[in-house]
């Protein structure tokens, strides 16, 4: 009998800032504030004397020199001085967590085994944090200090039992394997918040160091457990295989949790997979010598997802729903249904089927794999598109099918000149990914949207899931002959124009439908954030103690859509490619006069999609180990120093920040000013005793 | 052999205690009941009944937009300007005031809000039947209070999209009501106040503590509305009945001085038959949490730009809906109702925003203190109520059917002059259409009640016409009579819904 256990800590301690947003992250408003305004206000007198009849001001200076941060101003809505948000006390995340790992062993009879493993995640984690009096603008601003915490803490305990046998007769090994597993989450939440602090220090930024009173409605508390989260799960697999030449490998799954109601807890997960070692065969025996193996490979199966909340498929009571009522203005109680149920909500299914063949060549120092497969997922747990009239929010349904189909590379080589080894592998793999059917009789959605942009992304049967709406353009328009000869011609002969509003200087947009008119149905695909193709390579050099290892990647075919302009306030810093601007007969064909107040050249537009293919040297490390001699004295087994840099060269024509954009769902490939990866360079050393 | 017994013994009982049933996957809420067995008393379906309320306090700002219903409708008639910063800011309002609203540019937060209380309220009457022990009469009371909400939130609806989607059962999937057209909405509306006022034992005017609730008098005035809305006459006389029932109730009477009905002591006065509560004192109405009972941005949204706070006893604002000059020309000497309503800014300096006109609307505006004592965002946190309807509409609404034919009790003129000299205004008026029209007209500026008085007394075409800023520059025609409806709604609604002739 063998027994193992694991036992892990962590402890981390983080603090945040605002990203990928247009309503006020810090890179986003950096870039949309004047160039011309400093950092710091030129004139101290003059900046606070504007705000000198306002109670709830109370300015924000650089705790580092005590200088007073410049007020962006409400032209510019809530965009405000990013160093002055920045500089202002937030919350610190702490989070402290224990991973433990229990397992044993037994051998039962013969090839009769059985294992047990007892897993726990005891996490607690939190944040502390206070906020001073400061004023960033009229809607960004605290008239009062405030402290909040909040802790929580949470257990995941998992068993699993599996029972496995092995048996060889002859040629053939037979390998068979059941189990049982469950899984639990529960946890408990405790947070309050108070008033007034006694001093703005943040050394003593505690609940207990303030003045606000329980009986003013200055205390805040609240907490309670949180709704547990249960997986059952039983499993059975049988392995077989024939003197290395054929393989067969089978499973069932039956999985149930606890997110779906009574009767739609389980679903059952089947799956197989075939191998054939081609260069094991008898008639393979006399083939060339470059040819070291081949393997030939086929899989089908089905898996699932349920990582939605609880309590889809029921209704619970929500309460907060509060009126006034009396001339005392009594906050009086309401409560609701909580949402919209779907008695039938259950598993969503995936089915892949995948085919490849890998080879090696030269006695395995080259080998080639390839591989194609399709994954069609049904029932996908998402959002119902519902009308908003039916006066609750939208329920959550399997709706919708999803395909992916794609094809994968992998190649490596391994050679060795002189006294260098190369160590040389890539991978690239190709992606189409299609929507089939979004589970409405319309077949379309519309999803994101944006002030003055109007909708930007948007799912339709048939096409890949999400894509960027829009209209498309074809050029400016020149002169006015230019929009008087951009005109439609009717069947029975009468000629319109089709922007009779137009000026020289405006988009020329495109009349998808042909019907005379631009308006909403003629916006169409513009663009989507998957990538065609995505790609990488590494490339590992050794020579003696020296060693030097580089990580590529990059992606082909993907477009973003950078929107990192608000165009509904007009006095935002413009980005470069204004410059670039109609301003006047042939000035430019491509971005439209500008206009305060434009509300007609900026809505979602192909103007706005850029490229977003890239390829990036993520990271680079040369390193040097001692010899063994001279370390070996010092009881050392080895000691190596290394220099490395991450994300040190892009590649790219995206004129934003960053094209390696983390934002998914049905913003995939949107860009609202998105915090780029920062090039890092480490130093280093590793020690082995 | 024994030990490897034992062993086998201890790990299959593990297996058997671990083993699992059904049970280890059905899951209880530590903080929230089932809905379908929580409502079973009387308090419990009151609490139902309070989150009907609930979505009256939205429409200032929810769902990422400003609809204030009242100002929504009074930017589309001629006694004020939207303003904002430019034609962009709130772009929907400005391209409504100028008759071109688009379906993906219009106002959406109301249809939600009307819609998230039509669904509540239809809750009530649904589960009004699982409560034990509950007297009749409360039962009726509830039950018609529930109906009144209802009428009033589709009232709204009804008056601005005309075609919409009318249940009064909430939705099962798939989620799709056929639309009806307006009339058949105006029959439901009917039907709706007509039981609760013959069922409801609902008071004529609640007690101080329940100052908000629906009321008989509430009713009656939603009645009124909506028949002359419509032009029904073979309503008239029962709305005239009901007019009249307030009259002779003796509850109410007009207040003295006008300009206090908008003052904080003014809320509830002797006049004030129904008003929206908001409050300010501990509110906690956040930007993060806009549905939180509390206060109203409206005071925010149309007081002046850059306003140091104090000055003249009023607080900065955004500068919308600003007051045109010519609105204040309407009101004749000696009409206290101009002053009033309207808060001349010129002498003080300020920003001019968009449509500056110098002139504010007094009757809303941020009154310094107003939001005082409230504990999460200032800006939403202003206590002033919205007052809906008020005795002098009453009265008004009094004179115009006995005008138009209705038959009943009472004199028109005396009615007309009780509300024309309460202003200020020494002259004695004859009862005609034109002359009840002037009146509401001053008496209810930025109430909410201009642009519907224009449509239904069929005058809107004449009256809303461009004007000679190049502010306004389309004229009103019946087709815009309902606004599109919002593009999202068309939408989802599968081919159901079919486009308003906008």
């Amino acid at each position: 009998m063998v027994i193992t256990s694991n036992l892990a800590y962590s402890h981390m301690r983080a603090k945040g800032i605002t990203t990928n947003s247009e309503f006020g992250s810090a890179l986003g408003s950096a870039l949309m504030l004047s160039p011309i305004l400093t950092v710091y206000a030129p004139d101290e007198a003059a900046a606070l004397a504007e705000y000198a009849g306002n109670s709830d001001f109370t300015p924000v200076r650089d705790p580092r020199n005590g200088k007073l941060y410049t007020i962006a101003g409400s032209n510019y809505n809530e965009i405000v001085n990013p160093l002055a948000s920045l500089s202002l006390p937030g919350a610190t995340n702490w989070t402290d967590k224990f991973v433990g790992n229990f397992s044993g062993e037994l051998n039962l009879w013969q090839q009769l085994r059985f294992k047990t493993s007892f897993g726990a995640d005891l996490a607690f984690w939190g944040d502390d944090g206070y906020t001073k009096k400061y004023y960033l603008t009229s809607n960004n601003k605290a008239t009062r200090s405030q402290v909040y915490s909040q802790m929580n803490r949470s257990l995941t305990w998992q068993i699993e039992n599996t029972l496995s046998y092995d048996k060889k007769i002859g040629e053939h090994n037979f390998s068979l394997v059941l189990g049982q597993s469950a899984q639990e989450t529960s946890g408990r939440q405790l947070g309050g918040s108070n008033y007034d602090m006694v001093e703005e220090d943040g050394s003593k930024a505690n609940i207990n160091f303030t003045t606000g009173m329980q009986e003013d409605g200055d205390m805040a508390v609240y907490g309670g457990a949180t709704t547990p989260h249960t997986l059952s799960s039983y499993f059975g697999r049988i392995s077989y295989n024939y003197a290395e030449r054929y393989m067969l490998q089978a499973t069932v799954r039956r999985d149930g949790s606890s997110n779906f109601g009574p009767n739609k807890h389980y679903a059952t997960f089947p799956s197989f997979s075939l191998g054939w070692n081609i260069t094991n065969e008898s008639f393979m025996e006399k083939r060339p010598e470059w040819l070291t193996s081949t393997k030939l490979r086929f899989s089908w199966g089905k898996n699932g997802n349920e990582n939605i909340g609880a309590f889809g498929y029921m209704a619970l009571t929500s309460t907060g729903n509060n009126y006034i009522f009396g001339n005392g203005e009594q906050l009086t109680n309401g409560t609701k249904p909580s949402i919209l149920a779907n008695k039938d909500l259950h598993w969503e299914e995936s089915v892949q089927t995948d085919g490849g063949i890998d080879f090696g060549f030269i006695g395995n120092a080259l080998t080639l794999s390839v591989d194609y497969y399709v994954k069609r997922t049904n029932g996908m747990l998402m959002t119902m598109p519902v009308p908003t009239y039916v006066g609750e929010s939208k329920p959550t349904g399997n709706i919708g099918k999803m395909e992916n189909r794609g094809l994968e590379f992998e190649l490596s080589y391994k050679f060795k000149v002189n006294e260098c080894n190369f160590n040389i592998g890539g991978n690239a793999s190709y992606l189409k990914n299609k929507l089939i059917d979004l589970g409405n009789s319309t077949g379309y959605s519309n999803y994101d949207s944006m002030q003055g942009l109007g909708t930007i992304t948007r799912a339709e049967n048939g096409q890949p899931f999400p894509f960027f709406y829009g209209y498309k353009t074809a050029g400016i328009f020149q002169n006015m002959d230019e929009v008087r000869s951009y005109t439609h011609t009717t069947s029975d002969g009468t000629t319109t124009l089709i922007q009779p509003n137009a000026v020289p200087g405006d988009v020329r947009f495109v009349d998808v439908n042909g019907d005379g008119k631009i308006d909403d149905n003629d916006r169409t695909k513009i663009g989507n954030g998957t990538p065609r193709w995505a790609y990488g390579f590494n490339i590992n050099v050794n020579w003696k103690n020296f060693d030097l290892s580089m990580m590529w990647q990059g992606t082909i075919g993907n477009d973003i859509m950078d929107v990192t302009r608000r165009v509904d306030i007009s006095y935002v810093n413009l980005p470069s490619y204004m410059l670039n601007r109609w301003t006047g007969e042939g000035t430019s064909n491509k971005y439209p006069h500008f206009v305060m107040g434009d509300n007609v050249n900026w809505q979602s537009s192909d103007l706005y999609v850029k490229d977003g293919s890239y390829l990036r040297l993520k990271n680079i490390q040369l390193s040097y180990t001692l010899p063994k001699m001279w370390t070996s004295k010092l009881f050392v087994s080895s000691l190596r120093f290394f220099v490395s840099a991450e994300n040190l060269l892009t590649f790219t024509k995206y004129d934003g920040f960053d094209p390696e954009i983390s934002s998914g769902g049905t913003s995939l490939g949107v860009d609202r000013g998105v915090y780029p990866q920062a090039r890092v360079w480490s130093v280093g050393a590793s020690l082995n005793f | 052999m024994k030990k490897k017994i034992i062993y086998l013994g201890c790990l299959i009982a593990l297996l058997l205690v671990t083993s699992c049933s059904d049970s280890f996957l059905n899951v209880e809420s530590p903080d929230k009941e089932s809905i379908d067995e929580y409502y079973n008393s009387q308090s419990r379906i009151f609490e139902a009944l309070v989150a009907a309320y609930g979505p009256l306090e939205w429409f200032d700002y929810s769902f990422g937009e400003y609809n204030p219903i009242l100002t929504m409708s009074d930017i589309m008639a001629d006694d004020v300007w939207v303003g904002g910063a430019d034609r962009t800011d709130n772009k929907f309002w400005h391209l409504m005031a100028n008759y071109e609203a688009l379906p993906t540019q219009v106002m959406t937060n109301a249809w939600t809000t009307c819609y998230s209380g039509i669904n509540r309220s239809n809750n009530v009457i649904y589960y009004m039947d699982d409560v034990k022990s509950i007297p009749d009469a409360t039962k009726n009371l509830y039950l018609s209070e529930a109906k009144v909400l209802r009428a009033y939130y589709y009232t709204i609806l009804w008056k601005f999209w005309g075609n919409i989607p009318y249940y009064t059962k909430n939705l099962s999937y798939p989620y799709i009501q056929p639309q009806s057209k307006a009339d058949e909405v105006y029959a439901g509306i009917i039907a709706d106040l007509d039981d609760a006022i013959k069922n409801g034992g609902l008071p004529m005017k609640a007690d101080g503590s329940e100052y908000g609730r629906v009321t008989l008098s509430m009713a009656y005035m939603l009645y009124a509305e909506v028949v002359m809305y419509q032009n029904d006459a073979s309503k008239y006389d029962t709305a005239l009945q009901y007019m009249n029932n307030i009259i002779s109730s003796g509850k109410y009477q007009l207040v003295s001085k006008y300009d206090s009905i908008w003052t904080k002591s003014g809320e509830w006065c002797d006049e004030s038959i129904w008003e929206i509560n908001y409050k300010n004192e501990g509110a906690i109405r956040s930007w993060g949490n806009p549905q939180a009972a509390g206060g109203t941005v409206l005071p925010r949204l149309i007081s002046p730009k850059d306003w140091a706070d104090g000055t003249a006893g009023r607080d900065n604002g955004w500068a919308f809906e600003p007051v045109r000059k010519e609105t204040y020309n309407i009101f004749e000497a000696g009409d206290t109702r101009r002053n009033a309503t309207i808060f001349d800014a010129s002498k003080y300096t300020y920003t001019k925003r968009y449509e500056d006109t110098g002139y504010f609307l007094n009757k809303y505006m941020a009154r310094t203190g107003y939001n005082a004592g409230q504990k999460a965002d200032a800006d939403l946190n202003y206590g002033n109520n919205l007052r809906i309807y008020r005795y002098s509409e009453t009265l008004l609404n009094a004179a115009e059917l006995l005008v138009r034919g209705a038959k009943g009790t009472g004199d028109a003129k005396t009615y007309l002059n009780m509300v024309h000299s309460r202003s200020g205004l020494t002259d004695v008026v004859d009862a005609t259409i034109d002359n009840i029209l002037q009146e509401r007209r001053w008496e209810f500026v930025g109430e909410g009640k201009r642009y519907w008085d224009l449509i239904r007394t069929g005058n809107a075409a004449k009256v809303l016409v461009p004007d000679t800023y190049g502010y306004r520059t389309n004229s009103w025609t019946d087709k815009k009579k309902y606004l599109p409806i919002p593009q999202g709604e068309i939408d989802a609604a599968q081919g159901t819904l079919t486009q308003n002739n906008y």
